[in-house]
């Protein structure tokens, strides 16, 4: 489903590269977790699965095409496919629960008949079948990352993408999202979650990538947040035999703490200014004036 | 696998959610929308009198080409045989549509009936004072300065007299506001542009969640942009109905209840209204639809 060849990531005035050539492969249908620091690349790495941003070499393969060569108006075809939710929920304060949801198939074109089905399926699906009529700042935070979840799974994307999203939660609340998204990922979606949430990775043993300083340096099948014990790298059982495990196209560097080979020297980079802050319309409002 | 894919038909928006996303943000920049529209119908408005004035000159050129002959007055001393010379030439010259001869004493008496109502002019005039003379009805009437360059001087022409030049005050009157009408149009579309590109700016501002979301959820870049155009659009067909009921007032209250009982020529009819009014209509959808697409290009990535 998703193939990630040696890729790397700078961003323009970057001091250092995002993400170093990171290799790996995962299948259809699997649950990831992506863990790391801040700043380790785990928001790059889901930027580049949306083409949000390109990868500055190496090959990002998501659903059998080359995101890099999508041309930009085929562009939303792949984000059909890619569904996404942040940790902030990104919903539209002036619409209804319901209305927030059907606004992803609006915008998409489905017909009315679909719309009006679907939505109500897919709110009882998330537990929300009772607030369809609330408005979001209603709803608690755990209700509202569940809209999220809902307008991103209403379109039946292949693949979803959660970045952080139990990030402003309470454990509880962040358990029920957890198997909110379990249940997703039981419906046949590729589920790739970043998150800092150790208790919730620990909890669910599920495969786990792992990112510092930009290079992938712990890829473990039924893995913890925090590697306790020494163990090699384990390509995905869900890896074609035919492909080579990508973790073997890392450069064989160092001795590696934890058996993992680290990258060798970072690429040097003339001294520039701090990454740019993400512009997000989320942001807190600056110069450019009131949020509308 | 799933069973969906990104294939479904229907890529563009529903007409509903579109005209809902339109409507709020049409109520969210209500007060930049009535700028764009005020600017936008001066700009209509301006161009829609440019039309009007242009078909007025058209309407004064058809009556012209009915009504106005060149004459040309003939010396005392002409032979018959130069005179019919002179007939001939005229009967092949393909601008001149008809040529009739009036004898002095026809001449007299049109005179006469011309100025029937100064007595004092008539009374200083006889028969014999006024030359014999060749009316020309002319094929085109704006010709009419070129025939007089080719007779004046001929053999037995005492003057060619170009009956149009003395409406070319008139013409130049209309001529200057008509030019002043569309160079203020294209001042005004200058500002309305500046406007727009503002708007779009506000409203895209005021529209980056929304945009974000459809952007994150595989809105094709035409449905993320429509609303936007639409908002212009929209801005620009309420000027131009604005516009087409002013034209229409105009002709109803301006033309037809006061000019028409100043003058002596023609006025234009309810079709140059119409076709004005139509033009005025189409120019303001598409210029403003066009002007927020230019606009959208700097200001909304998608």
């Amino acid at each position: 489903m998703i193939v990630l060849s040696s890729v790397s990531k700078w961003y323009p005035n970057g001091a250092r590269p995002a993400l170093i050539d990171v290799s790996v492969e995962i299948g259809a249908g699997e649950f990831v977790f992506l863990v790391g620091p801040s700043g380790s690349g785990k928001s790059t790495l889901l930027r580049l699965l949306l083409r949000e941003e390109r990868a500055t070499s190496g090959q990002v393969v998501v659903a059998g095409r080359d995101v890099a060569r999508i041309a930009d108006r085929r562009v939303p075809q792949l984000r059909r496919i890619v569904g996404c939710v942040f940790q902030d929920f990104r919903l539209l304060p002036n619409r209804t629960v319901a209305a927030n949801v059907a606004f992803a198939l609006d915008v998409v074109g489905r017909p009315r008949h679909v719309v009006r089905s679907v939505v109500p399926e897919v709110l009882e699906l998330v537990g929300l079948g009772e607030k369809a009529d609330r408005y979001p700042d209603e709803l608690s935070g755990g209700e509202q990352q569940r809209v999220a979840i809902a307008r991103a799974f209403v379109g039946r994307p292949r693949v979803l993408l959660a970045d952080e999203p139990t990030g402003n939660l309470d454990p509880a609340t962040s358990i029920e999202i957890m198997s909110l998204l379990d249940a997703v990922h039981r419906a046949g979606t590729t589920v790739i979650m970043a998150t800092h949430n150790a208790s919730l990775v620990d909890a669910m043993r599920r495969r786990v990538l792992e990112l510092g300083d930009g290079a992938l340096i712990r890829d473990e099948a039924d893995g913890r947040y925090d590697q306790t014990v020494p163990q090699p790298l384990s390509p995905s059982a869900t890896l074609p035999p035919v492909v080579p495990p990508p973790l073997v196209m890392l450069p064989p560097a160092v001795p590696a703490p934890r058996g993992v080979p680290a990258p060798t020297a970072l690429p040097a980079r003339p001294a520039g200014q701090a990454p740019d802050a993400e512009r997000s319309p989320w942001a807190t409002p600056t110069r450019s004036g009131p949020v509308g | 696998m799933g069973d969906t894919d990104a294939q479904w038909p229907g890529r563009l928006m529903r007409p509903g959610p579109l005209a809902s996303l339109l409507w709020t943000g049409l109520r969210r920049n209500l007060a930049m929308t009535g700028a764009v529209i005020v600017t936008v119908t001066i700009c209509l408005a301006m161009l829609g009198a440019g039309l009007l004035l242009r078909a007025q000159v058209h309407t004064i050129d058809g009556f012209l080409l009915d009504q106005i002959e060149v004459v040309v007055d003939l010396s005392d001393g002409i032979t018959p045989a130069e005179r019919s010379a002179l007939e001939a030439e005229m009967r092949r010259d393909p601008l001149i549509a008809g040529v009739r001869y009036e004898t002095k004493k026809q001449v007299y008496e049109r005179f006469r009936r011309d100025f029937r109502g100064s007595p004092d002019v008539v009374a200083g005039v006889g028969p014999e004072d006024l030359p014999a003379a060749l009316r020309l009805t002319l094929a085109d009437p704006r010709a009419s300065r070129d025939i007089a360059v080719t007779y004046t001087g001929l053999d037995g022409v005492e003057a060619v007299r170009d009956q149009r030049a003395l409406l070319d005050p008139l013409y130049r009157f209309l001529d200057a506001f008509t030019v002043g009408a569309f160079t203020l149009a294209a001042v005004q579309a200058l500002a309305s542009f500046a406007l727009i590109y503002t708007m779009i700016r506000i409203s895209a501002h005021a529209r980056r969640r929304e945009t974000a979301i459809m952007k994150l959820v595989g809105a094709s870049n035409a449905t993320i942009r429509a609303p936007f155009v639409l908002e212009s659009a929209v801005a620009g067909l309420a000027g131009g109905l604005l516009v087409a009921g002013v034209l229409v007032a105009a002709k109803v209250f301006l033309v037809d209840g006061k000019f028409a009982r100043q003058t002596m020529f023609p006025l234009f009819g309810w079709a140059a209204v119409w076709e004005s009014a139509v033009v005025v209509l189409a120019a303001g959808v598409l210029a403003a639809a066009v002007m927020a697409s230019i606009a959208l290009r700097r200001h909304l990535r998608v």
